[in-house]
């Protein structure tokens, strides 16, 4: 049955993204169209921009150089370099994905087992990121409210251990304290949805206020880049695919194998009838907690190695593309969160190629409309009444 | 401390606060009657704001203009709504969420620049003019009490004066509306959709036209804010739409002078929390650069307790709770 259903689900993404690759190509080609007709008069409004407002100008010449190249690119030797551009930024996108499902897997774990959108979960990835850059950087650090400055400046692994470390800290002590009482004094999910949102707002102040708002580097080191055919990739990103790779094998083959994963399962499917068989519920809820914010650091401090930055708002910024992702694969279905954190992750990156990096995320959340409007299930959803 | 006083009422009654508290009397539209979760306000806000702000640069008469910023926010509505009202609440706030933030970011788009201004949005003297042409106060700095503000420019008595106005027209809207067949549907929605709809009420319409006429309420809020200061996407993200949540239920969502007192309550212990963590706690602890995300941790923390422990708010009844799902 289990089988049947992937296989049924991989059509549907296949559809889903075949839907949303035309969408965007005939986006693109209405848009140059009217970029075409409009491109003449536009230059002659920006060269204008330039003289009469100087603050402009560091936005302008983008605008210059993108009607440039598209007046005079030759079709013939933009064939073989934009396929490869093609392949590069699939590839991409599929690393995107990865990192981005190790929080999404997690988001999706807590909606499952408590029914909670948890909308701090983006702040959980920042958490992680800034925690490792915490331990790691050789600046000087403190902690808010105290006078002392002091260097901590361990070494990457070790820090991002300690990260990881500090961030389940902090998932058992949200659970122990915040919502473990609010399940237990019968607080609705709609009040818990809302008490996270507070959350969100406050852990983002938070770390605004602790770590500051600059951009941020975890490592130091350049990174060695390797050519496979068309494709290019840096070593550290290659370490990251294959630590995201193992995290996300470690947590299915939990779910699958081991009695406490199964129990998870239970919980996820009917909590009342999980309890009744003898599963204790909100040990399972504590660990899933600690699971799933664990994962969330991990996916911040990859993330800030793969942008080779990181920021207080990055979290925060990827909230959007979880939902988008777990909503894409089913609400509470752990691998449906998988395969849609990797379709939003390409669609996120090939969309680049047409619509200008300022609008990638964007087209996630255009997608998350659609999802919802063709089937609100997600693809591995089951089909049951959610309205 | 007098200064810091002066601050504080002055805080009060800011255009600012005006735009807020409209936001918030949207937001109980949607929210306080109908149950909604609206998490995308600020979308609305920033909708209603391109539409005035274009409408104005592109040589349209103010009338037009304000009609242009309420059908954008209505049609953003409709779209909006037609594939999430039929689904759990929690669906409809994860769309408005992901919805808002996506006009944000086709608003800064590059691709939009000669529209929207990109990041840098459009600035207040390309569409100001118009409106502050209608002034008929002078248009110099004119003080009334210990309170100075210009007469007629951006932040000045005019916005003062039109904005409260607007607080209360659309206040007393929503009285009448709220207490009016069609409010008591939209009430029953809230408390029990499924019997609502055995008694053959449309409630996915009605649904429908309280998210729009939210949202328009929203728009004219947008419009407000940018004649005080200027349209930029980039202050009408996510924390926009959290902040009118957090005054709408410190107020009490579902009352009627909840969004007012909620607005006034927010932005004058705002203003009063920075300063007086300014003047007490030293510079080596916070400093000042760290105040404004001191202060809006407390915001979260404030919104949380409040969902918590009193989620009627100040004003609100603990019969007419909005929350159920």
């Amino acid at each position: 049955m289990k089988r049947s259903l992937d296989t049924r689900a991989k059509a549907r993404a296949l559809v889903v993204f075949l839907v949303a690759a035309v969408a965007v190509t005939w986006l693109l080609t209405a848009q140059q169209a009217a970029a075409a007709t409009e491109s003449a008069d536009v230059g002659t409004v920006i060269a204008t921009d330039i003289t009469s407002q100087p603050m402009l100008t560091d936005a302008t010449p983008i605008t210059v150089g993108a009607v440039a190249s598209e007046v005079d690119t030759p079709e013939q030797t933009a064939v073989s370099s934009s396929q490869s551009r093609v392949l590069q930024n699939v590839f991409n996108g599929f690393v995107f994905g990865l990192l981005l499902a190790l929080a999404s897997v997690g988001l999706s774990l807590i909606y499952g087992t408590t029914g909670l959108s948890n909308f701090a979960h983006g702040e959980q990835v920042s958490l992680g990121a800034m925690l490792a850059y915490f331990f790691t950087t050789d600046q000087p650090v403190s902690i808010p409210l105290t006078p002392w400055e002091f260097v901590i400046g361990w070494p990457l692994w070790l820090a991002a251990l300690a990260a990881i470390a500090v961030a389940g800290g902090t998932g058992w002590v949200q659970d122990r304290f915040l919502w473990g009482k609010l399940r237990k004094r019968g607080v609705g999910m709609v009040q818990q949805m809302i008490v996270s949102i507070g959350l969100s707002l406050a852990l983002l102040n938070f770390l605004q206020w602790w770590i500051g708002p600059d951009r941020l580097r975890l490592s130091k080191a350049i990174e060695v880049k390797h050519q496979f055919g068309p494709i290019q990739v840096g070593d550290i990103t290659m370490m990251s695919i294959g630590i995201a790779s193992i995290a996300l094998v470690s947590v299915a083959l939990f779910l699958q194998k081991t009695r406490l994963g199964r129990a998870t399962r239970a919980v996820s499917d009917n909590p009342s009838l999980a309890a009744a068989s003898g599963i204790q519920v909100n040990s399972i809820i504590r660990l899933v907690w600690i699971m799933a914010v664990s994962l969330a650091a991990l996916g911040g401090i990859l993330l800030a190695l793969y942008d080779n930055g990181t920021k207080f708002d990055v979290g925060a910024k990827l909230l959007l593309l979880m939902f988008a992702a777990v909503t894409l694969g089913g609400l509470g279905q752990a691998y449906g969160a998988l395969l849609g954190s990797l379709v939003i992750g390409v669609v996120v990156e090939t969309s680049t190629l047409w619509l200008g990096p300022d609008l990638k995320y964007a087209t996630a959340l255009g997608i998350l409309i659609i999802v919802l409007l063709v089937r609100p299930q997600g693809l591995l959803g089951r089909v049951e009444r959610v309205g | 401390m007098g200064d810091l006083l002066i601050d504080v009422a002055r805080e009060a009654f800011t255009p600012t606060t005006a735009a807020f508290a409209l936001a918030a009397v949207g937001l109980n539209f949607h929210f306080g009657l109908t149950g909604l979760l609206n998490m995308g306000q600020a979308g609305f806000m920033l909708l209603g704001m391109y539409g005035y702000a274009i409408t104005v640069r592109e040589g349209g008469p103010i009338w037009l203009a304000i009609i242009v910023a309420l059908v954008v926010a209505m049609v953003f509505g409709v779209i909006l709504g037609w594939p999430t009202l039929k689904l759990r609440g929690d669906y409809l706030a994860i769309v408005t969420i992901a919805a808002a933030e996506m006009v944000r970011y086709l608003g800064r788009s590059q691709n939009f620049n000669s529209l929207t201004g990109a990041s840098t949005g459009i600035r207040g003297n390309e569409f100001k003019g118009s409106f502050e042409a209608l002034s008929p106060f002078p248009d110099r700095m004119v003080d009334v009490g210990p309170f100075a503000l210009h007469g007629t420019r951006s932040t000045s008595w005019w916005l003062v004066v039109v904005g409260w106005a607007l607080v209360a027209i659309f206040t007393l809207i929503f009285w009448r509306l709220s207490k009016s067949p069609w409010g008591r549907v939209l009430k029953g929605i809230r408390e029990d959709e499924d019997a609502v709809r055995s008694l053959g009420k449309n409630v996915y319409s009605y649904k429908m036209q309280a998210l729009v006429i939210g949202g328009a309420v929203g728009a004219v809020s947008g419009v407000i804010w940018a004649l005080g200061a200027s349209v930029q996407p980039d202050s009408m993200g996510r924390p926009t739409t959290f902040w009118v949540w957090t005054l709408l239920l410190l107020g009490g969502a579902a009352t009627i002078f909840g969004p007012v007192l909620g607005s006034i309550l927010f932005w004058c212990s705002l203003v009063l929390i920075k300063g007086l963590a300014a003047m007490w706690i030293p510079d080596t602890v916070l400093s000042q650069q760290q105040l404004q995300p001191f202060s809006l941790l407390l915001v979260g923390v404030t919104l949380m307790l409040l969902v918590i422990f009193r989620p009627q708010g100040v004003l609100g009844d603990k019969r007419e709770l909005a929350f159920n799902d």
